[in-house]
């Protein structure tokens, strides 16, 4: 290979023959701005971001593709381009949501809503969960534009949330295509590929089947590569942007991967690949099933001793004391028997402690349960009284072995018969709450290092061990730091090879964490047991109670229609109240104002956005179904008056919201004009029902794709320059109804809003919805939820809303909907084309 | 102390005498370093024996005082004598007689100043454990699946609508029912059983005997419909027009009671009845299963000296949190159980009292700092007897929290009384009833718990309950209740 001379924006470069402009430029730090281009995947030429100007060269080739020549002559940036490129990322984005990106107030919202809001399909970034990590977005907004061309092709996939790490929405896809090279690239036979042609290509699988029988083995780097939101980790997905990224080794099989953990304040997020190559990649436990089993919330969190029947929590000191004088009492008439799922200071120091002790050391393999050899091996051990003393770290003994021991020390992180069984419980920290070192089973010494905090009082072992050996006196326990442990071992041998192959074939996984049964833990991963049981959720549902739904429609993205049998509410409702929904026995009650009802036939209608796990809830259930519980009417209807002109604005469920309101308002003889908006024309709906009751509809879009470019102030301001507004009412999410308080303010236009705090039980009992109104605290389920917008104090009212943003992404990271996990053998269609 | 075994046999051949040496039997509980981390109930019950044993120590007074310290006249000596005699379903049936509740009311009343108070035992040494002897009974049928069969008068062909499912509307459902009457019972929220179910927590009242309570209930004839806002649909007058012939008002004191004080509404501060709501009705202690977002308190501070605000504290340490109370008098003045203070300083909850809350501090996240607290003395006795507090000048000092429980009182639910202004309320916004019929000024219209009451307690607003079913039914039929 020899050297290359070419000139790059006039001037020199030298590469190696072979190189792209692409490389060549970036080598001489000229950027080319690239979507589906990536340094670890063979060049492709797919979104055309990347083209340039070569003298002599016909057209505009794109550089990701073009290897160099000696004497080229390469423009990397001209106005033809640049114009070229913004046509080439229009087009893009036509397919890719993108109304925040233009919006006019895009700077306002973010700074209001800092983090993306948890919806199901991302119909905007403020949507999205990789908000702040895409690409796409980082090029546009360096672009600067503000103005798109083209009109938003939105794709109406249905979200796929039918595997058990995954979630994905093929709506943000730009057919970068890097998913399935990097599938390809790492498996040989790649999982998923394009599938369809022209408009309708997509990225999909064989026959559209769930990805569990795609072949697919979940190693999570088609997610971790994706420049969009498309492909995402269903745990880690609302967390955001890891704060903190380290290099470490996976310890749940002797393999011992390397891998990159990520967390956010101390929590663990997720482990990714440590680059993009065949051997680089991990297994469906390492990628995802890691951060859920160190995070879930059946962890043993701080020390227990046995006294009579119960163990009571008590401290450490205390804990380690009565472990080390029952330990003495024993001594060589111990057992230790550990899993090989720690580190292997922690390895030697549990031997040290043995050999101290004159006892026996066992070591189980990552994927024993407690039926094992060993057990078999103690069982007649202890049956002969040649046992006093079990150490033991993990539910790795029969319960029938374990009750015949005196004294029990279970080392561990998570409660079992055993720990249920022992003397002395001591919390472990594990997996990335430790550090140290790992020999894998080909012998190979990685380090682990701390990525997360444990929970409670739980340590690490190597801690805790070195703590039991000085308090029973014995020599070399002194070490202050794991890597002083480790400097002094030698000759410890490397594990047992692990028998499977799980990077290979998912029903390999070993899924048994120091013989705890890891479905218990990460439910998702029953998908792929052996039997595929789908463990029911142990709920008591609503057979034939609850409110039948008698039509259920998601009308636009994200918004669902509801029509339910409910005429306790039907009978009574009034415009400008609300109901509160339970979907299921277990969901959160959840406040929706009523659109509309129907007291004869016994029916309300409501419009749902989907945005957290009670709305998902709600959207899972179809016409035909229950919602468990329904309660109302509630709130003050408004007071419907003669005004003379009345504009209503509605943004989000905000339109649906408003219908009511201006049908009474329309009938009382008012003159009626809806201002709705959405974000683009395809999040509009109810416009022929609002064009019924009013005189007037105006509607508004963030990215001008439907009438007035803006939201409902830029029609509120149009309209109060063409006549005199008497009264303004505001429906939709804060934001919108504080810029829009803000601006009738100035303008003088007395205004309402309908406030939507968080509500437990609506009926004035908790008090959780106050707010404050012209500095008075008010009840938004009893005194409103319609208020003067001019009184109201909305930071606290934003801030009162967000009270528990950390549970509520717990709460949608951790739920797994069984039902999406059902095996789906057959697909939609074979992928030719054909439809 | 004997075990009972040794007094079973002594039993057998001198009764009388050895009965009374026979010391109260404690009550087994789980031990406090190990229940505040747990939401399991806190006492275990008696054994069968010890029940026996217990039961055993009460003399059978001619005129027992216990039964006239009983809000709701219970027949003690006749189902404690059965007890003893180790017939514990018959002993259920008897209480049956008079409570719809018993394995409820043996848990959460006040038998120290009712029945026990008046027990003849108590007044050289220790009274009958007559609460935990009632529990008993109740657990013991539950957990044998001795369901009793419902005893019902013939049918009067009267229809009663009951507002609300508390204590109070389950008593008065439970008698109507009982005496032949078609009882309908209208909940707002999703579960019946009132504060049984939202306000008392799990580790007091298992919420599985609540429900279990109901369902006898519905054996009996009483339909429920929960997710029903009575006042927001239809008002009171209306339930009459659709033909009830009279309405029992039970809808409790449902509106939380804040401070007053600046920086309430900061994020981290709630009404003992959204913190304790949170917890037990929506189950938020099993979250994730269950999705209402659970508080997660670090440094919980409780504003109150009620029983409730010791729920509130002790659920709070419950929820891995340090857990104080801020009370304005001292000890002495506590409206709560002298158990449920002592229960709650064994777990560790910690008591500032004498301390007076002036504001809550909190940060640019508009989340919950500390409290700032003032130093109180005891002055003259004020309006309700007790000694009124007064702040000490400059006093001033800071509790570090994150979460403030504020469990100060609640006022009656004004729900019902907004919509039927037919009905009297006083100007604390409760309803005002007869003190015998509990009938308010609408005809028909009858009401009692906390809502006629003004917050109070389970027991108080059974014995309402028990005070208005037999006047609804003298009002309904014209006769006095029938004797099952």
């Amino acid at each position: 290979m020899g050297i290359v001379s070419l000139t790059i924006n006039g001037r020199p470069v030298e590469v190696e023959a072979g190189t792209t402009v692409l490389e060549a430029a970036r080598t001489a730090g000229i950027n080319i701005p690239t979507i589906c281009a990536h340094k670890d995947l063979n060049p492709y030429g797919s979104c055309r971001m990347c083209i340039v100007e070569i003298e002599g060269v016909r057209g505009y080739p794109t550089s990701c593709t073009t290897p160099v020549a000696p004497g080229m002559r390469v423009t990397t940036e001209s106005e033809r381009l640049a114009t070229l490129r913004n046509r080439t990322l229009e087009l893009m984005f036509s397919g890719h949501p993108n109304s925040c990106l233009v919006c006019l107030h895009r700077e306002a919202c973010e700074q209001y809503r800092p983090q993306a809001v948890k919806a199901a399909r991302s119909t905007r970034c403020g949507f999205c969960a990789n908000r702040d990590e895409c690409d796409l977005r980082a090029m546009a907004l360096r672009a600067g534009s503000k103005e798109l061309d083209l009109p938003t092709l939105y794709g109406s996939y249905t979200l796929e949330r039918n595997d058990p790490f995954m979630d994905r929405d093929y709506n943000l896809c730009v057919l970068c295509g890097r998913c399935w090279r990097i599938c390809e690239k790492i498996h040989g036979q790649p999982a998923i590929s394009i599938i369809n042609r022209g408009k309708w290509a997509r990225i999909g699988t064989a026959f559209s089947q769930s990805h569990l029988y795609s072949g697919c083995t979940f190693c999570g780097a088609c997610i971790d590569i994706c420049p969009t939101g498309t492909l995402t980790d269903r745990f880690a997905r609302w967390h955001g942007k890891p704060d903190r990224e380290i290099a470490s080794t996976c310890l749940l099989c002797s393999e011992g991967c390397s891998i990159i953990s990520q967390s956010k304040q101390g929590q663990l997020l997720a482990n990714v690949m440590i680059g993009f190559d065949r051997t680089d990649s991990l297994c469906a436990l390492g990628r995802f099933a890691y951060a859920q089993i160190v995070n879930t919330g059946l962890r043993l969190i701080r020390p227990m001793e046995r006294e009579g029947e119960d163990l009571i929590p008590t401290d450490w000191e205390a804990a380690l004391e009565t472990a080390a004088a029952r330990l003495l009492t024993a001594k060589k008439k111990t057992a230790t028997v550990i899993s090989e799922t720690i580190t292997r200071e922690e390895r030697f120091l549990y031997k040290e402690l043995t050999r101290c002790l004159g006892g026996e050391l066992f070591v189980l393999q990552s994927s024993e349960n407690e039926d094992n050899a060993v057990a078999a091996a103690l069982a007649a051990a202890v049956q002969k009284g040649d046992i006093q003393a079990l150490i033991v770290n993990g539910a790795l003994l029969p319960a029938a072995v374990v009750e015949q021991i005196p004294f029990v020390l279970a080392i561990d992180c998570l409660p079992s018969e055993i720990s249920r069984l022992a003397t002395v419980v001591l919390p472990a920290a594990i997996l990335s709450e430790t550090e140290g070192s790992f020999r894998t089973s080909s012998g190979v010494i990685k380090n682990i290092a701390a990525a997360s905090v444990a929970p409670g009082y739980a340590r690490p072992e190597w801690s805790i061990l070195c703590d039991l050996g000085r308090a029973m006196k014995f020599d070399g326990f002194s070490f202050q730091t794991a890597a002083e442990v480790g400097d002094l071992i030698s000759d410890d041998p490397a594990p047992e090879i692990f028998a499977g192959n799980p990077r290979h074939n998912v029903r390999e996984l070993p899924l048994r964490f120091r013989g705890h049964d890891l479905v218990d833990i990460v439910p998702a991963l029953d998908a792929f047991s052996p039997l595929h049981s789908v463990k029911a959720a142990q709920i008591e549902e609503t057979a034939d109670g609850g409110f039948p739904i008698l039509e259920k429609k998601e009308i636009v993205p994200n918004m669902h229609f509801y029509k339910i049998h409910a005429p306790q509410v039907a009978g009574f409702a009034q415009p400008g109240q609300f109901v509160i929904l339970m979907a299921r026995e277990t969901s959160e009650r959840s406040p929706f104002t009523l659109v509309d009802w129907n007291k004869e036939e016994g029916w309300i209608s409501l419009v749902i956005e989907e945005v957290g796990r009670s709305s998902r809830e709600l959207a899972s259930l179809q016409t035909g179904g229950r919602i468990a519980h329904v309660s109302g009417p509630l709130g003050m209807p408004l007071t419907i008056e003669r005004k003379g002109t009345v504009l209503l604005g509605g943004g989000c469920y905000g339109i649906g919201a408003i219908y009511p309101l201006a049908r009474a308002l329309h009938q009382a003889g008012n003159r009626v004009i809806c201002a709705i908006e959405a974000s683009s024309s395809y999040l509009l709906y109810q416009q022929a029902e609002l064009q019924e009751v009013c005189d007037e509809l105006l509607v508004a879009t963030k990215d001008g794709s439907a009438g007035v470019r803006g939201g409902v102030q830029e029609i509120l301001s149009w309209v109060a320059g063409q006549e005199p507004i008497h009264q303004f009412i505001a429906i939709g999410c804060t934001f919108m109804m504080r810029m829009v308080t803000e601006l009738s303010r100035t303008l003088k236009i007395p205004t309402l809003v309908a406030l939507n705090p968080i509500m437990v039980d609506g009926t004035g009992m908790c008090g959780a919805c106050r707010v404050s109104i012209d500095k008075t605290t008010r009840f938004a389920c009893i005194d409103g939820p319609i208020f003067d917008g001019h009184g109201v104090d909305w930071d606290e009212l934003a801030s009162r809303r967000s009270a528990y943003a950390r549970q509520e992404v717990e709460a949608l990271s951790q739920q797994v909907d069984l039902n999406e996990l059902v095996l789906r053998p057959a697909g939609e269609s074979c992928g030719c084309g054909g439809h | 102390m004997k075990t009972s075994n040794d007094v079973q046999q002594e039993k057998n051949t001198s009764p009388k005498k050895t009965r009374v040496k026979i010391p109260r039997q404690p009550m087994p509980e789980q031990d406090p370093r190990r229940r505040r981390y747990n939401f399991e109930e806190v006492p275990r019950g008696y054994s069968e024996e010890t029940a026996m044993l217990e039961a055993s120590r009460c003399i059978q007074c001619k005129k027992p005082g216990c039964v006239a310290g009983c809000p709701v006249n219970i027949n003690i000596p006749a189902f404690i004598k059965l007890i003893a005699e180790g017939r514990f379903v018959d002993a259920l049936l008897k209480l049956k007689e008079q409570t719809a509740l018993p394995a409820v009311c043996g848990r959460v009343c006040p038998q120290e100043t009712q029945c026990e108070a008046q027990c003849i035992l108590g007044k050289k040494g220790e009274p009958v454990a007559i609460g935990r002897l009632e529990r008993f009974a109740a657990d013991y049928a539950r957990r044998h699946g001795h369901v009793p069969d419902p005893v019902k008068a013939t049918a009067t062909g009267r229809r009663v609508a009951v507002i609300g499912s508390g204590p109070a509307g389950i008593t008065v459902a439970g008698e109507l029912a009982r005496w032949g009457h078609e009882v309908v019972v209208y909940e707002a929220l999703h579960l019946a059983g009132g504060v049984l179910m939202y306000g008392i927590p799990q580790f007091r009242l298992p919420k599985e005997i609540v429900q279990y309570e109901i369902k006898a209930l519905q054996r009996l004839g009483v339909k429920i419909l929960t997710d029903y806002v009575i006042g927001k649909s239809e008002t009171v007058p209306q339930l009459l027009r659709q033909g009830f012939d009279a309405v029992f008002i039970a809808t409790g004191a449902g509106l939380p009671v804040f401070l007053g004080i600046p920086g309430e509404n900061a994020i981290g501060v709630f009404s003992a009845n959204e913190f304790l709501t949170r917890a037990n009705l929506m189950r938020a202690i099993d979250f994730p299963h269950f999705a209402t977002s659970p508080i997660r308190p670090r440094r919980a501070v409780t504003v109150g000296g009620g029983n409730v605000a010791m729920d509130a504290a002790r659920t709070a340490l419950r929820l891995g949190s340090e857990s104080t109370i801020v009370y304005r008098r001292s000890k002495a003045e506590m409206p709560a159980r002298a158990e449920e203070v002592h229960h709650a300083e064994e777990e560790g909850v910690v008591f500032h009292l004498l301390t007076n809350p002036v504001q809550i501090l909190f940060d640019a996240r508009n989340r919950v700092t500390g409290v700032e607290c003032l130093r109180m003395e005891l002055g003259e006795p004020d309006a309700s007897g007790r000694r009124r507090p007064m702040p000490v000048k400059g006093s001033e000092f800071v509790v570090p929290a994150d979460t403030v429980i504020v469990a100060i009182g609640n006022q009656p639910n004004p729900l019902v009384p907004q919509t039927s202004p037919e009905i009297t309320t006083s100007r604390w916004g409760t309803i005002i009833a007869d003190s015998e019929t509990m009938m308010t000024s609408m005809p028909g219209v009858f009401a009692g718990g906390d809502i006629v009451s003004g917050a109070a307690t389970v027991i108080s607003a059974m014995g309402q309950g028990k005070k208005a079913a037999c006047a609804m039914h003298r009002y309904l039929t014209g006769q006095e209740p029938p004797q099952l």
